[in-house]
């Protein structure tokens, strides 16, 4: 910031405008990489503790059963070694800096090494986190986003398309390859603009579901409606919901087979009916309806495909809808008696459909994250997929982490 | 048919103006919407088409789409307008003076695919009879879907049609499917003209010949595993009665109901092609017969006739959709069992090792058994 001196005073107030904008990601960002949630470092520091322990019993005699669990710690506490060795140059360096009795020339010395130890501690937090947190069971795979519009009439549905174009933009400049699977607003169309009823976005890279599983629950606008004549703001919202994705050649296809797996489906369960059925058929019809319909009896799950003119690439979409919305279901369920245990330690609210995760208000042009509690200022750029998106949904990834963390803590306490 | 609603009309005008149009032909309005959508999707690829076929309309995108909605208005089949149809996994050429493949036809030829394509003991050359193939979508996609699962086998397919107009559009059809990627069809595929309905014992027209003159002439087997065909089978009456305007008003009538005879009620009229069909199948010594007909009421006479030439082992009748599990018991017909979801639709015939490979265990002969 020193070279603030030299700039005139009419470049200074352009430059006002945008920091005021950046400010607030250059501080999550900031804290993004730099520091440790505190769950993970007590974490981090219990696993050292043990650490040190099984290596006192290892020089004892031979234990395989500690080895192994040793072996399993030893980039933790690698990684912890370096945190707090960076740690400890950062807070030197800046007492040198901030001790006015230091040497002046010492200190602009320090002042030069500042920025190479920042960046080492950030990688170092990286590393820290990353060799700790648990790694969700899916997120290596591509997802399926459904978006539907909640309260609110039309002007949730119009927010709906809103949205799915917030993502569609997003996976562009990330440059993933996303497709509308289905896109049903009461037009047949999919411009700005028109009520929508219902989309499914599929983002079909590896890692999606990682990126995206934070953007699950309810998404509330609140904004002047443009079918509303006297100026006053409305409240509405809109759900997303989603799904790791399963296409038929990902690395889970046995699991298609496997009555064990989230993704089975015993095909005899599912009635599969094709909408021109009823009449006649055969020669005497030549209509188009390519709709396929697929009902789950044991859990009345309903899914329709009808984009397509081809049968089977409606039947195969809807079977592949079907899947992930069970095998989604099957793991709620399951995740549900965990998620029982957690909250009862911590109180950890979890992120599935019901929650109101985020707030869209125009009228102070901000973004605010109920979860990860940041507010953001640039709505246009959220809205446009822009990286004030990235920002938000990186703490939001930030905060799910921690909460895994702890979580991950209160199971292992609850065990014990 | 019933008018439709002002109400809805007014409604689909606000969605957008062009949907009252399809409405016409659609009924409802989310098929309206599908037609509208996929024709906008048609006149975008036209738009975007490198190679413009008319630079005028290019440059009228909008106007284009509405005279195409015009046109479906006027009941012109949708298939016609865009050019092409799907058909099991492949999509096809379409043309007027060519029957459009039905989703039901598909069904049962997928079906039958699957069935024979994991039986033991095939033969290394399975050869394919279609009679009346049309589009040639059947044996089109019977090697699509064979080939995908057995590539060791080796496929001889042979269409035969009376006209063509329906064989050079097949020819087409079979360089279309080759030249696409994902397509798995590498039998050997022929389509030739022949009428299947004149008697090589009769007077003779050369033009076309009949189907044993035609196999001769283009150097065909005589003998073939397997003979389908979707005939002509709509009576007179059943054509005004219940095929839809639009396939009245442009699909051929050839393609639809069968020529009238001398002292053949509405009946015997429509039923007309599948004595001469089983009889070809019985010269071509084929152990597996799958025909198409128009309802359970034609399956039974069809299935009876089958019974009284005595030369098969096993006979039964699918319906729509034969892959699902028969839930209904309406229309179980006592003498011949019945496969699957939705209207009858085809009878299946098989003697000797066509048993084996149908999966369907030795039968007694003439299939007298019901199911329990
Ligand atoms: C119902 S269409 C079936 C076409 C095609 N197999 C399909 O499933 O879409 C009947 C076909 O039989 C042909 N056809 C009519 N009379 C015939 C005859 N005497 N001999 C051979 N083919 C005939 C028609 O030209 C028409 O293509």
């Amino acid at each position: 910031m020193n070279t603030m001196h030299w700039i005139c005073r009419s470049c200074l107030s352009r430059a006002i405008r945008p920091l005021f904008k950046l400010r607030v990601r250059w501080q999550t960002t900031a804290s993004a990489t730099e520091s440790v949630p505190p769950a993970l470092l007590a974490r981090a520091r219990a696993v050292a503790d043990e650490h040190k322990q099984l290596a006192e019993k290892l020089a004892n005699g031979f234990d395989t059963r500690a080895a192994k669990k040793l072996g399993g710690y030893g980039a933790i506490v690698s990684a912890l070694e370096e945190w707090d060795k960076a740690n400890e140059s950062l807070a030197e360096l800046t007492s040198l800096i901030h001790d006015p009795t230091s040497d002046p020339e010492l200190r602009e010395l320090a002042a030069d090494d500042l920025g190479a130890t920042r960046t080492s501690l950030a990688k170092a937090s990286q590393n820290l986190t990353t060799s700790l947190v648990p790694i969700h069971p899916f997120a290596h795979l591509p997802c399926l986003m459904e978006i539907r519009p909640g309260a609110g009439g039309s002007e949730a549905a119009i927010f709906a398309g809103d949205l799915v174009r917030m993502y569609q933009a997003y996976c562009n400049r990330h440059n993933y390859r996303s497709t509308l699977l289905k896109y049903e607003n009461i037009n047949g169309t999919s411009e700005a603009g028109v009520p929508l009823s219902e989309a499914v976005l599929e983002v079909n890279s590896a890692s999606a579901y990682g990126v995206f599983r934070c953007e699950a629950g309810v998404h509330r606008v609140q904004r002047v409606p443009a079918t509303e004549s006297k100026g006053r703001t409305h409240t509405s919202a809109a759900s997303v919901l989603v799904l790791p994705s399963l296409e038929e050649n990902t690395s889970l296809e046995n699991d298609f087979e496997d009555p064990e797996s989230d993704y089975y489906i015993d095909v005899n369960e599912v009635k599969v009916e094709v909408m021109r059925a009823k009449g006649a058929g055969g020669q005497h019809v030549n209509t188009t309806d390519s709709a396929v319909r697929l009902t789950h009896i044991p859990t009345n799950t309903v899914v329709s495909m009808q984009d397509s003119r081809s049968q089977p690439k409606n039947k195969e979409k809807a079977w592949q809808l079907l899947r992930s919305r069970l095998a989604q279901a099957r793991r709620e369920k399951r995740e549900e008696e965990m998620v029982a245990l957690r909250r009862s330690v911590l109180g950890v609210a979890k992120t599935g459909r019901g929650d109101k995760v985020r707030t869209y208000n125009w009228g102070q042009q901000r973004v605010t994250d109920h979860r990860s509690g940041a507010t953001v200022h640039d709505l246009d750029d959220v809205m446009d997929g822009g990286q004030t998106l990235d920002t938000v949904m990186e703490g939001v990834r930030r905060w799910l982490m921690e909460k895994d963390v702890e979580a991950l803590i209160a199971e292992e306490a609850s065990k014990k | 048919m019933p008018r439709l609603a002002i109400a809805l009309l007014r409604h689909a005008y606000t969605i957008d103006p062009l949907l009252p149009l399809l409405l016409r032909p659609c009924r409802t309005l989310a098929a309206a919407q599908n037609e509208l959508r996929w024709l906008r999707e048609h006149v975008d690829k036209l738009v975007q088409a490198r190679r413009p076929v008319n630079r005028k309309l290019q440059q009228q995108p909008k106007a284009l789409l509405r005279r195409l909605a015009v046109e479906r208005a006027s009941g012109k089949p949708l298939q016609y307008i865009l050019g092409t149809e799907f058909f099991g996994e492949l999509e096809l050429r379409c043309q007027p003076g060519v029957l459009i493949p039905r989703p039901e036809t598909a069904a049962s030829v997928t079906h039958l695919s699957h069935l024979i394509q994991n039986a033991p003991a095939l033969p290394s050359e399975l050869r394919v009879l279609d009679l009346c193939t049309g589009t040639g979508c059947i044996p089109l996609l019977f090697d699509h879907d064979f080939s995908s699962a057995r590539s060791d086998r080796r496929l001889q397919l042979l269409g035969v049609d009376i006209s063509d107009k329906a064989i050079g559009l097949a020819h087409r059809n079979l360089a279309r499917v080759r030249r696409w990627k994902a397509s798995a069809g590498r039998g050997d595929v022929d389509f030739i003209l022949a009428d299947v309905l004149s008697n090589p014992f009769g007077d003779q027209t050369l033009d076309p010949p009949c189907l044993k003159a035609a196999l001769n002439f283009n150097k065909k087997p005589y003998f073939w595993d397997i003979v389908i065909a979707n005939p002509p089978y709509i009576s007179p009456s059943a054509y005004w009665s219940t095929t839809t305007r639009s396939v009245r008003g442009f699909e051929p009538k050839l393609a639809l109901v069968p020529p009238p005879r001398p002292g053949n009620n509405d009946t015997e009229q429509a039923d007309y092609f599948y004595p001469r069909l089983l009889t070809a199948a019985r010269d071509a010594e084929a152990k597996i017969v799958l025909l198409e007909v128009a309802d359970l009421d034609q399956a039974m006479r069809v299935a009876t006739m089958a019974r009284r030439i005595a030369i098969f082992d096993g006979i039964e009748i699918w319906r729509d959709q034969p892959d699902q599990r028969n839930e209904s018991a309406v229309g179980i017909s006592a003498e011949f069992p019945v496969r699957g979801q939705g209207n009858a639709r085809s009878v299946l015939c098989w003697r000797g090792l066509g048993a084996t490979w149908l999966g369907r265990g030795r039968a007694t002969k003439t299939s007298r058994t019901t199911r329990a």
